[in-house]
């Protein structure tokens, strides 16, 4: 096991860069899986967005946005760009950044998993709309299965929300406080 | 100058991970997640279901069915050969079965992900089947998976024909195991529970692969008539499909 503490301004760092990587990576792995007990009728949580809110729980709005943008961008690889989900994650960091819970909340658990429930219901709801300018599909079609998907989602979403964001939270405080030392 | 070194003191390494991670994500979106889709396979390879499935599925029922069909078709060829029929012959292939390893990666699109690819001799455009009926077709290949857009997708359009009067039209998806099926033909011949299969004049798949059958009719639809389609392939609980070429 490596001291933290003990290692170089930098190479400590670039470990804090590596888990970050490293708590992404296992959220896209879990993108495409379903494992019993993290589906309802069919759809699973929305890793990515719990990722992109624990990232800009205690960060900036311009943080969360460079967030969304680069884990949208390999969302958009995973299914298709067309629609981009760059957009919705991009505006779920900037949102998440901007609401500065740290200042009126301390409690952690449940006031992530409520902005979690929150930003799914407008992330698929920016989804559904950039759906609604491309002719492929029914717009009558695009608004009731929006209804379903963003309930089932923001549902999943919000209890899987502390799985992701305790142990990364514990990591990035560690972190800031060798920083601070 | 010395402003600028400061700057860079404090902030470079900062700047360097994020041009990193951005150029990193740009680089799986034009890659279309391959290396992820790699790792997944991987890692989920003790997860995945055994061959001993594939062979539960031909039971002897199947076999008998396809020695029919064989028989059939013989007799088929035997008489188009008789009428010098020139249509469009297909060489039957060996199918390539592969199992399926996940799910689409988030809520809008139906797709599966297979963990056979290119390595297996996958390409894209083939076309994907299960026990049952058509599946989808092969949307994006890997070294070891692929990714396939099933029937069921809103985008994915199928043309397809009733097969017991040959009224044509084409298929749309709806999200779960049903389709909307629209006709070419003002009034079209066709009840509730005709089996429909794909269409002779397809682009994209090969003739007469079966689908559904109907299960509700709006004859009365405009601009065209409009029937409900329900897909036979179990694809929500499929854990194996075969691939064949177009």
């Amino acid at each position: 096991m490596i001291e933290v503490s003990r290692l170089s301004p930098v190479s400590r760092q670039l470990l804090n860069a590596a888990v970050t990587a490293g708590s992404v990576l296992i959220c896209l792995l879990f993108l495409p899986a379903r494992l019993p007990g993290m589906e309802l009728l069919g759809i699973s949580p929305n890793w990515l967005l719990i990722w992109v809110v624990a990232w800009s729980v205690k960060r900036t709005a311009f943080q969360g946005a460079l967030a969304g943008l680069a884990l949208g961008l390999i969302q958009d690889g995973m299914t298709s760009p067309h629609p981009t989900h760059t957009v919705s994650l991009i505006v779920v960091g900037i949102l998440t950044g901007r609401i500065q819970k740290q200042r009126y909340i301390q409690e952690d658990f449940i006031s992530v998993a409520l902005i979690v429930f929150g930003m799914a219901v407008v992330g698929e709801t920016i989804i559904a709309l950039q759906y609604s300018f491309y002719a492929e599909r029914n717009l009558g079609e695009i608004w009731t299965y929006h209804q379903k998907i963003a309930l089932a989602s923001a549902i999943l979403s919000s209890l899987w929300a502390p799985a992701v964001y305790y142990p990364l939270n514990r990591w990035w405080e560690k972190m800031s406080l060798l920083e601070q030392s | 100058m010395f402003t600028l070194r400061r700057w860079w003191d404090r902030h470079g390494i900062q700047v360097v991970i994020t041009g990193v991670a951005l150029g990193g994500a740009w680089l799986l979106q034009q890659t279309q997640g391959a290396a992820l889709l790699e790792i997944y396979q991987l890692l989920s390879r003790p997860f995945q279901p055994s061959q001993t499935q594939i062979e539960k599925l031909t039971n002897a029922r199947v076999l008998e069915l396809q020695e029919r069909l064989v028989e059939l078709e013989n007799q088929n060829q035997k008489l188009k050969g008789l009428l010098d029929y020139s249509g469009k012959e297909k060489q039957k292939s060996k199918p390539i079965f592969a199992p399926i390893i996940g799910r689409s990666a988030d809520h809008w699109w139906q797709q599966v992900t297979l963990g056979r690819g290119t390595n297996h001799g996958i390409k894209e455009g083939y076309i994907v089947t299960a026990p049952g009926g058509l599946v989808g077709r092969i949307d994006s290949v890997t070294l070891n998976t692929s990714r396939v857009l099933l029937l069921s997708d809103t985008t994915s359009q199928t043309g397809v024909v009733i097969s017991r009067t040959r009224f044509m039209g084409f298929m749309r998806g709806q999200g779960s195991n049903r389709a909307i099926m629209q006709f070419f033909d003002k009034v079209p011949d066709v009840r509730k529970g005709d089996p429909v299969s794909t269409s002779p004049v397809s682009e994209l798949f090969s003739p007469g692969i079966p689908v559904g059958k109907i299960v509700s009719l709006n004859l009365d639809k405009s601009p065209a008539p409009e029937a409900i389609v329900e897909l036979t392939a179990p694809i929500s609980s499929l854990e194996w499909v075969s691939v064949y070429p177009k």
